[in-house]
């Protein structure tokens, strides 16, 4: 192996120790080493979320394949109701989920 | 009325319509071909696709009556049984020569091999002698 | 220079392991520092195999004949973009690619990810890491590009076949898919074992998905169009395992892009689409396992090397390891809802799933078929395109008509009187294109003639669609850009439909001649009069040698068309150099090959007129437009996106 080959190989060896380490080396002593994962509470409040844009997201596109004709005014009538009553539910869930203390 | 949902019974009517369907037809229909090396010829006439590797003199040409002639052993064996090929149909591929492997397509019968077809492969896969 | 390539691999397997072990012992005990550290492996193994990457590029580029590979590939005479391209001509150069783009993609997933999704990046990582332990593993062990030898005077040189732009593009694209198709798995395996397996992951990994499914699907038609325009057998498919091996995944990969549509909207499907992600992930190793180990007889298979065995231990413990994981997790994969009715958006999206994955499986059956044979019968048997052609046509057509129809099917349910008033004007469409084809004589096929059909239907919808939505929302611009992923979605429709009809035109409607002639004889094939005129023998070069036959043509098209034989110098093989006479106000091509006689002025002539052919490429153009307008980012989405994952944290 060559001179230079051989300070290369030590370079890049050494590159990936430091990469590897640099979490330890900035933080020698952690006050907290816990991954920062959502809490249980947190957790709640993500599916309420979700619960909440799927539910105002199935309504846009029942108002939409109304427009288009792909679903008649009878049948459009039969599914708003619950899909209105769905959607503001979670919406009131996840405002008490918000308004609750941590 | 049943709640539950039609989903899993038509997941499961469906895929039994395909499995009977393709086995079905790979059973009955299906046109399959031996795939054989030229050591099993012997033991297997008839229609196939024999993998060999082309053994010189390469003579004649697919185009007339005599056709275009030359050998086949198996891969990997070169004392291997050298069974001689007549092909008639389209110039070889450009690839074609001796010592390369071949696929082609034939009829076997009294000791020789009738081809119809054959097949090289892509050229990135033969890899030639580096120059000294 | 090489022992500086070989080391960069051995720090990246090193990197790779630690990727694997630290990770997942950061994931399970929850330790922020070592996962952090993992993440930094996986984005440092990416920089060290990088670096091995420039290390054989400069080689081929120098002509570093002391390395095996690059005498193995090219010679001096090779010009740079072709030298370059010789990287993944060879297994080594190939694996190497493999690891480059894995690890790429693998830094860049995560690293985006990091902050919105900590907890699934944590599993993510030693799932990648684990991959890629494994490709370079092989580098190090089984096949290392940095193998050297006392260098020759010159090298043995690319086939000039290979010479060519699509060369350049094709195996890359299709690698860009491949690898690509491990990002969703990883972030599938990670949201299983971290427990979190609502949408999150799909949602994270949706344009990585459609980044590589476009890959994969452009780089199929890259290679079908090489084939056509090179290899000059007429055809553009061939059926080939090897070519099959690109195909099933992206089958498995266009039914997940559908069905997670139904779990992200529905919460339905978990099971399915974690199978689904699997299957797509292993066929694609499963592809590379047949290219590289000779274990199918494939035109495009390299010789029976030694990573075949490894590469199926890859596949059978990643497979088991997948299905172990689905299974432990079941319970967490339960629907939220269930299905409404047969006559809904996602009934319709079902029945498509079904469809192309039995598709899939029936080519994966073709594919396996003379392994099994030989180990339940002793005796290897394949099977040729007569089954194929059938289950195209089988669940192919079918796939067809779906498309036309889903889009008019409103989510939940859609009553019987709604889909009938919504696919009224595409059936009328359908039946005039119909009676219209039979008049022109286009009845002799009847699956051309099926084809033909469906494809009005789907255009007619696809157009009633864009109209009624332009109708509500006021202008077209603006409904595409509320719903970039279903307007791009449609565009890849219609890119499917002129794939369909290219297809269908050019193979049940083609014309196929042989003929010998003289010089000065003619022949007619379908509205073309053809008369040979006689050789004309390649003069002065010093690259080739060879000779053309010279063609006049009068028809459609009136002009000289030239095919012939060419050996290139140095290379001791003769190419075949087409004719082809692309008519586009006929959309028709005029393709015609000659072989000539030894010892005889008899040219064997071999004529073909293929309609629509280059509707399949245009197919490809439409194809990337629509898919990049599916994955164009939408500003809205990743605010509610971020809004929604980075809830109240102090």
């Amino acid at each position: 192996m060559s001179a230079l080959a051989v300070v290369l190989v030590v370079a890049l060896a050494a590159a990936a120790v430091l990469i590897v380490c640099l979490p330890f080396l900035r933080e020698p002593v952690a006050d907290d080493d816990r991954l920062d994962a959502p809490t249980a509470e947190d957790e709640r409040r993500l599916t309420l979320a979700e619960e909440r844009d799927r539910a105002l997201a199935a309504l846009k596109e029942l108002e939409f394949d109304h427009r288009t004709g792909k679903v008649g005014d009878e049948e459009y009538r039969e599914l708003v109701g619950p899909l209105r009553q769905s959607a503001a539910e979670a919406l009131r869930a996840l405002d008490r989920a918000q308004d609750a203390p941590s | 009325m049943s709640t539950r949902s039609p989903a899993r019974l038509i997941v499961a009517l469906a895929v039994a319509a395909v499995l009977a369907i393709f086995l079905l037809y790979t059973a009955i229909a299906g046109k399959s071909t031996p795939e054989l090396s030229p050591s099993q010829l012997e033991a297997h006439p008839g229609f196939a696709s024999v993998v060999g590797v082309v053994v010189g003199p390469v003579s004649g040409d697919s185009h007339t009556a005599g056709g275009l002639r030359f050998g086949l052993r198996d891969r990997g064996a070169a004392k291997s049984v050298v069974v001689p090929v007549v092909y008639h149909g389209d110039s070889p591929p450009p690839l074609f020569k001796a010592t390369r492997e071949v696929v082609v397509t034939g009829t076997y019968a009294h000791g020789r091999i009738d081809g119809t077809g054959i097949l090289t492969k892509c050229p990135s896969k033969y890899t030639a002698q580096s120059k000294a | 220079m090489a022992d500086l390539g070989r080391a960069a691999l051995v720090v990246s397997f090193g990197l790779a392991l630690y990727a694997l072990v630290a990770g997942g012992f950061a994931a399970h005990l929850n330790r922020r520092r070592l996962a952090n550290s993992a993440r930094n492996a996986l984005v440092a193994c990416f920089f060290s195999t990088l670096v091995a990457a420039v290390v054989l590029a400069s080689a081929l580029l120098r002509h570093d004949f002391s390395f095996s590979y690059v005498a193995a590939h090219t010679n001096r005479t090779l010009p740079s973009i072709y030298a370059l391209t010789a990287f993944w001509g060879g297994q080594e150069g190939s694996l190497l690619l493999w690891l480059l783009v894995l690890t790429g993609y693998g830094a860049l997933a995560v690293a985006v990810n990091r902050r919105l999704l900590r907890d699934l990046v944590a599993w993510v990582v030693p799932v990648l890491g684990g991959i890629a332990t494994f490709f370079s593993f092989m580098l190090v062990a089984v096949a290392s590009p940095f193998d050297v030898q006392t260098a020759p005077v010159d090298g043995a040189g690319l086939t000039p076949s290979l010479q060519n732009p699509y060369m350049v593009a094709h195996p890359p694209m299709l690698y860009l898919g491949y690898v690509g198709l491990s990002i969703p798995f990883a972030f599938a395996a990670g949201a299983m074992l971290s427990g979190n397996t609502d949408e999150r992951w799909i949602v994270a990994t949706r344009r990585w998905t459609l980044a590589a499914w476009t890959f994969l699907g452009f780089g199929q038609l890259l290679g079908a169009h090489w084939a056509y325009v090179e290899v000059g057998w007429g055809g553009y498919y061939a059926w080939d395992p090897v070519e099959n091996a690109a195909l099933m995944p992206w089958l498995a990969a266009t039914a997940f892009l559908h069905s997670v549509m139904i779990q992200e909207r529905k919460g339905m499907l978990k099971v399915w689409n974690m199978v689904l992600v699997a299957l797509a992930f292993e066929l694609s190793i499963f592809g590379t396992f047949l290219t590289r180990s000779g274990v199918v007889n494939s035109i495009h298979s390299f010789a029976q090397s030694s990573v075949g065995g490894w590469f199926l231990a890859f596949v059978v413990i990643s497979s088991v390891f997948s299905v172990a994981l689905i299974l432990w997790r079941l319970p967490l994969l339960q629907a939220r809802t269930k299905l409404e009715s047969a006559l809904s958006r996602e009934a319709t999206f079902l029945y498509n799933n079904l469809l192309l994955v039995a598709l899939c499986l029936t080519i994966l059956w073709g594919v396996l078929f003379p392994i099994v044979t030989e180990l339940v019968k002793g005796e290897s048997r394949t099977i040729g395109r007569p089954y194929y052609d059938f289950f195209l046509r089988a669940f192919g057509l079918p796939l067809l008509l779906l498309m036309g129809i889903g889009p008019l099917i409103a989510w939940r349910r859609t009553s019987v009187r709604a889909l009938v008033r919504s696919i009224a004007w595409p059936i009328a469409a359908a039946v005039a294109t119909g009676v219209i084809l039979i008049i022109a004589g286009a009845g002799s096929s009847r699956a051309g003639l099926i084809a033909y059909t469906f494809s009005a239907f789907v255009i007619a919808a696809i157009v009633v669609e864009l109209v009624r939505g332009t109708r509500a929302t006021g202008s077209l611009f603006r409904l595409v850009g509320r719903n970039r992923r279903r307007y791009g979605g449609y565009i890849v429709h219609f890119a499917i439909v002129l794939l369909a009809i290219g297809v269908a035109g050019s193979s049940a409607y083609g014309t196929n001649v042989e003929r010998h002639l003289r010089p000065g004889q003619a022949t007619t094939v379908g509205a073309y009069h053809l008369v040979y005129e006689g050789v004309d023998p390649i003069r002065n070069d010093p690259n080739r040698t060879g000779q053309y036959a010279v063609l006049r043509v009068s028809g459609p098209w009136s002009g000289t068309l030239r095919t012939g034989n060419v050996t290139y110098t140095g290379f001791d093989e003769t190419d075949n150099d087409v004719g082809i006479k692309t008519d586009w106000l006929r959309a028709q091509d005029l393709y015609v090959i000659a072989d000539f006689q030894k010892g005889s002025n008899v040219v064997f002539f071999n004529v073909l007129v293929k309609p629509l052919v280059n509707l399949i490429w245009v197919a490809g153009i439409v194809f990337l437009l629509g898919a990049v307008v599916a994955m164009w980012p939408d500003a809205r989405e990743q605010r509610r996106l971020v809004l929604r994952l980075a809830p109240a944290r102090a």
